[in-house]
């Protein structure tokens, strides 16, 4: 007789909603009209993204092991959750987009027509519109935050297959510039693939040296019988399959071709959910299994800050397309980012509280970007090169009113959500005497801040070409995002106290 | 000084500020669908910040701590690190509060006929509102970093109003000049700002008044001179005086508000606010007399020679902030004195302005008073309440100008010795001066024949422009009154500076000085009555005249002083600095810039797009991994 | 036969997967030497689940297994898609996104 596992359904409630809203999605693909569709699907992504995040809302202050010990529900999960279902929102929006593209979407009409035929050119300007995306999406959404409250390394791997495969489709399905978003498809593909396979292989030396993948024998198991070779090897393998999905150097490489060729919208929802997702599974390894061993993984982890910042920001100077220097300026965050994993101290560091903010301000900042992006558009769709946005203070000065605010917070300049993220981590670094870090940091905001600062002085300064882009007029998601992320982008810099004290009351991790 | 927590109404401070923001706000970002109703909301804000700030100080004269301290916001409180930013409200704060909403107000009503006709008139109130808001800002604020912010916020509206016809050339230089010769004094508050923050780690009101006395004394004296001149900057003291006239370029309500009744009085309460700094570094205390005193004679005798009605007035402004600034700088004796002027003036010299700004639009926006004459009978409100801001000016018994000034030149007398016999005699001596060059005026433009140009048909300006100006006569003729005898402003301030002290011993008897005053102000008078009213005014001013009058009609040299002093080794400096920057500097940058360039590109390189290399390097960084692990663990 | 023998054959697998990956052109090939690599680690999994007497390690197998399913229908599809187009899988034709 086999004992049922205790299952706290309150607990699951925030992925029961997500994964019910994407399965209903697959019901709705299969049997309903197909005029119908687009509209429900909509309304299903968003019920099912913002019910997850209510849901999340409701469970705060709950810290609780559920699910045989699988899903750890504490603070810091339930703070990242709560992020990624509302940044997934808000990608749901994005995605959402009619009034841009003459052809009424971001994606292609059928996926199975091969790019430049006939038939592909025909559904160019067919008014029929995919929505497979937004279950898939929702998958997305469902597998990253079960990927940040996997207590278990079983279901950590299940969680990344589960936001991963459907993502490696969504990349491919641009309406426009096919090859390149099938190109990015493969290439994402391949290299999530190897990755995964590394993650899995850490699992199983991890298995093998400890007996158990639960996070919580691990780190019995590492506190009773010290570090063996098995066991290192086994950590650093997890660690290199969490940070390929994190995009940190060297294990970026993917990012910016991925971020360039994939749909707009789909890049707004991989930088800004996937960066959450894979930090909220990070700060699980390294603390919940592996803290009480900070010392084997410290300084491997202060090297990689390191060298995501110099190669995010050196390599983001010399792109002359936006998507990908946002791509590059991605990399550098993640950087920034670990600097907040190298302060968090068992129990005194305040880094854990630092990231998390950081994560949400990230996360906020890029999918306004990204936003922004989708708006500036030529002939043949989104215009990102950058020498198609000279002079587009010109042309729509808001549009470069609202980009230039969310660069100079990407950049970390006061009064924006930026400047409040850099100086928690960074605080949180020097706290802990990681101060060369910190000075590191601060140096490559600098050499970083230079490309953001190129684009706006490209924007103001320059005279628009003669058959440059226009910026499109969004429709209500569009607009609703950009409202959002640009609201949030000035609160969390102007009166950041109450979310900075959310964040503190929520860093905590259980398990 | 201990500050309580804010209650009731008081802990609605903010909104002071926030409504004139709002409003700002509003028209700017409105645009041209606010054009119709938009300044009806701009004087509906600085109205009800008026009555917000009324029904404050009648709160905060109920209570027995009248020191409020309201918190605005907390951005970063963590740890040992609190930034944020508060509310000072206490008698001296709530006394500019009222002027500057009570003034502001009347002058919003009176721009409503006086822009009627102007295509950039939302703009206009926009900028008004923002003005108001930063100077609220500035006055309210419980830090010296919450005053800069204020204080760059009225530079900029300032700045902007003087700019509002943007396209005079005349008025484009003029904001600029306005805005390069504050930024000197700016300089001077930052680094002061800088000073106390180094010094003592903090630049709060009650932190830094609290250890001055752990100060050495040359550190207070120099953070005391750097405030000075920032004060200077603002206030158009001696040496920075020359910007205040040109500013008189932008429209009239501008140069009544902002530069005669509020913004350029703000260096005042700057010194003010910091008394118990002056009061503990006597050097700067003696520098702001002499550069009041001094101010006060270059303001009175630029004042005599220019024949432009704003350019008098507003040489009448730096002549009489001078006064405020030799109040100030006498310690604890001046301080409630100089306020009080302060207050009396920023009625007096609003009310003046507003007439001067009534003449020029029946006037066909003519400034030149030689062109004017015998309007007295066609302009009969403007004549009456001009001429009783006039009277309060040159300090006609027992209006206004009588009992601040006097209350001033008493303080200087007192303060004893040669230096107060100095300082009295030139206070007097201004106080004739202004008496003649304030007949002048009045005589050219009221007086006389008529010698208007062509085409010029004087009348009288509606309603809306007058009744602001019959508001502020009333106060020209009974703030003084009020604020010495009836409600001491030294006993509302005492919170702030103390219980007032009775002078014991007078230099001067007090009536001997009101007698000597009155008869200095008669000769003035009479002097002008016989240069000017007796004779023919020539339409054209004479070319040949004496050196002294020469040097007066151009504002004493001061142009052609910063000009030589100033500006040609400053061009030449800059020259030389852009060749070291260009060859050092930018050399070192553009190396480093084009290093980081290169290598960019180079490392880009190893981007090729090949799904096998990128796994490559994956592997590669994966085996890296393991190796760091391993050798730590091993090591 | 030594459990550590499993264990060796199982990284051999997995190297040769991985260097696989790295020297073979054609995508379907490069996916089926991640595949390899995938049932190393099964193998691996259950060569610990004999060694540290549980029954994960087998269960994991088990995922692993339907996980890789699921991968190969993914990425079969988006390998199909990519071949329509370009009438080739080669992986080192597919290189405009760069630098």
């Amino acid at each position: 007789m086999i004992e049922a596992p205790d299952l706290s359904l309150s607990a699951l409630s925030p992925f029961l909603f997500v994964f019910g809203a994407a399965l209903v999605g697959v019901l709705v693909e299969s049997f309903a009209p197909r005029h119908v569709r687009q509209p429900t699907q909509v309304a299903l992504a968003l019920v099912g993204t913002v019910g997850g995040f209510a849901c999340t809302l409701l469970l705060a202050g709950r810290g609780e092991v559920t699910a045989a010990g699988a899903l750890a529900v504490d603070g810091a999960g339930l703070f990242l959750q709560a992020t990624i279902a509302g940044l997934g929102a808000l990608s749901v929006l994005l995605f959402a987009e009619r009034a841009l593209d003459p052809a009424r979407s971001a994606f292609v009409a059928s996926a199975a027509v091969p790019a430049g035929s006939p038939r592909d050119r025909e559904l160019l300007t067919d008014e029929r519109v995919q929505t497979e995306v937004y279950p898939l999406a929702t998958f997305a959404v469902g597998g990253m935050m079960l990927f940040v409250a996997a207590n278990d390394l079983l279901v950590m791997f299940i969680a990344l297959e589960v936001l991963s495969l459907p993502l490696y489709l969504i990349c491919g399905l641009s309406r426009r510039r096919r090859l390149l978003s099938q190109e990015a498809a493969v290439k994402y593909f391949l290299l999530g693939a190897f990755a995964s396979a590394f993650f899995l292989y850490g699992l199983a030396l991890v298995y093998g040296a400890t007996g158990t993948v639960q996070l919580a024998g691990i780190r019995q198991s590492v506190t009773d019988d010290g570090t063996g070779t098995l066991l290192v090897l086994g950590l650093g393998l997890l660690v290199v399959g969490l940070m390929f999905k994190a995009s940190v150097a060297p294990f970026h490489t993917w990012t910016p071709d991925v971020y360039q060729g994939a749909p707009t919208p789909v890049t707004a929802f991989m930088a800004a959910c996937t960066k959450v997702a894979a930090f909220g599974a990070i700060l699980r390894l390294l603390y919940v299994a592996f803290g009480t061993a900070d010392w084997t993984w410290r300084p491997l982890v202060y090297g990689i800050a390191i060298v995501s910042m110099v190669v995010g920001a050196v390599l983001g100077l010399t792109q002359t397309d936006v998507k990908r220097m946002l791509a590059y300026s991605s990399i550098a965050h993640a950087g920034f980012l670990l600097t907040g994993v190298i302060g968090l101290d068992a129990g005194t560091g305040s880094g854990l509280a630092a990231t998390l903010f950081y994560l949400l301000a990230y996360g906020l900042t890029t999918v306004g970007a990204f936003a922004v992006v989708t708006l500036v558009r030529d002939g043949d769709g989104e215009a990102t090169a950058l020498a198609q946005w000279a002079g587009l203070a010109r042309r729509s000065p808001l549009t470069a009113a609202i980009m230039t605010f969310l660069l100079l917070a990407l950049a970390g300049i006061p009064l924006t959500s930026g400047f409040t993220g850099k100086f928690a981590v960074f605080r949180a670094a020097i706290e802990v005497g990681a101060w060369p870090l910190a000075v590191v940091a601060l140096v490559t905001s600098a050499v970083a801040g230079f490309f953001y600062l190129r684009l706006v002085v490209l924007m103001y300064f320059s005279e628009p070409a003669e058959d440059g882009p226009s910026v499109g007029v969004p429709g209500l998601p569009t607009t609703i995002v950009l409202a959002v992320t640009v609201a949030a982008t000035l609160v969390l810099g102007v009166v950041p106290g109450s979310v900075l004290d959310l964040a503190d009351g929520a860093a905590r991790l259980v398990g | 000084m201990d500050t309580v927590p804010a209650t009731g109404l008081l802990a609605s401070s903010w909104l002071l500020i926030a409504l004139p923001l709002a409003g700002a706000a509003v028209l700017l970002l409105g645009g041209r669908r606010t054009d119709r109703w938009g300044h009806l909301l701009a004087i509906g804000t600085v109205t009800a910040a008026f009555v917000l700030a009324v029904l404050s100080t009648v709160e905060l004269a109920g209570l027995d701590e009248r020191s409020v301290g309201v918190d605005l916001f907390t951005f970063i409180s963590t740890g040992r690190l609190d930034v944020g930013a508060g509310l000072l409200v206490d008698p001296l704060s709530m006394t500019f509060a009222l002027l500057i909403t009570g003034v502001g107000a009347l002058i919003h009503v009176y721009s409503v006929g006086y822009m009627a006709h102007d295509p950039g008139r939302r703009r206009f109130f926009a900028y008004l509102n923002l003005f108001v808001a930063a100077m609220l800002l500035l006055v309210l604020g419980d830090s010296f970093v919450a005053l800069y912010v204020g204080w760059e916020g009225v530079g900029l509206a300032s700045y902007l109003l003087i700019a509002f016809w943007y396209t005079r050339p005349a008025a484009a230089t003029a904001a600029k000049k306005a805005f390069v010769m504050n930024r000197v004094g700016d300089v001077g508050l930052a680094l002061a700002i800088f000073l106390m923050f180094t010094q003592l780690g903090t630049t709060s009101y009650e932190g830094v008044f609290g250890s001055v006395g752990l100060l050495a004394g040359g550190t207070v004296t120099g953070i005391g001179l750097l405030l000075l001149l920032g004060a200077c900057g603002k206030s158009g003291q001696f040496p920075l005086q020359a910007w205040l006239p040109d500013a008189m370029e932008g429209p009239t309500p501008v140069s009544a508000l902002i530069h005669a009744a509020t913004m350029v009085t703000a260096g005042v309460y700057l010194i003010a606010r910091s008394a118990p700094l002056f009061d503990a570094a006597p050097v700067a205390q003696t520098v702001v007399v002499v550069i009041g005193a001094v101010t006060i004679m270059i303001g009175a005798v630029a004042g005599c020679a220019y024949d432009d009605i704003k350019k008098v007035l507003a040489w009448s402004t730096v002549s009489q902030i001078g006064y405020m600034f030799l109040a100030v700088g006498l310690g604890p004796v001046g301080y409630a004195a100089g306020i009080a002027h302060l207050l009396t003036h920023g009625f007096f010299k609003a009310g003046l302005f507003l007439g001067a700004g009534s003449v020029m639009h029946g006037m066909g926006d003519r400034t030149d008073m030689r062109r004017f004459g015998g309007l007295a009978t066609r302009m009969r409100t403007t004549f009456v309440t001009f001429g009783l801001g006039y009277l309060a000016l040159i300090g006609f018994p027992f209006l206004s100008g009588y009992w601040t000034k006097d209350a001033i030149i008493e303080a200087a007398f007192d303060r004893g010795g040669t230096s107060g016999w100095v300082l009295g005699g030139v206070a007097v001596l201004g106080a004739g001066l202004t008496a003649f060059y304030m007949t002048r005026l009045v005589l050219l433009t009221f007086f006389g024949e008529p010698r208007w140009e062509d085409g010029v048909h004087p009348h009288e300006s509606p309603a809306v422009m007058t009744l602001p100006m019959v508001v502020l006569a009333v106060g020209s003729v009974g703030a003084g009154f009020l604020l010495v005898e009836a409600f001491p402003l030294a006993d509302w301030l005492a919170p702030v500076f103390g219980e007032p002290e009775e002078a014991t011993a007078h230099a001067i008897p007090p009536l001997a000085v009101s007698v000597l005053v009155t008869v200095v102000v008669a000769l003035g008078v009479l002097t002008a009555w016989l240069l000017v009213g007796r004779r023919e005014v020539p339409t054209t001013a004479p070319a040949r005249v004496s050196a002294p009058v020469r040097a007066a009609r151009a504002g004493l040299y001061a142009d052609a002083v910063n000009e030589a002093v100033f500006m040609r080794p400053g061009i030449r400096l800059v020259r030389a600095l852009r060749v070291v920057d260009d060859k050092g500097v930018d050399g070192v940058v553009n190396g480093i810039g084009a290093g980081l360039g290169g290598s960019s590109a180079r490392l880009g390189r190893a981007q090729t797009g090949f799904v096998r290399s990128y796994a490559l390097g994956m592997l590669g960084g994966a085996v890296l991994v393991a190796g760091a692990l391993l050798a730590v663990t091993a090591g | 036969m030594s459990l550590t023998n499993y264990l060796v054959l199982a990284a051999i697998l997995f190297t040769v997967g991985a260097v696989g990956v790295l020297v073979r052109r054609n995508a379907i090939v490069v996916f089926m030497c991640i595949e390899l690599m995938l049932n190393s680690v099964n193998l691996t999994l259950v060569t610990f689940a004999r060694s540290t007497g549980t029954l994960d390690g087998q269960v994991i197998a088990f995922f692993v297994m339907v996980v890789a399913a699921a991968e190969v229908v993914v990425g079969l599809a988006i390998i199909m898609s990519i071949y329509r187009t370009r009438r080739s899988a080669s992986v080192d034709d597919a290189n405009l996104l760069k630098y």
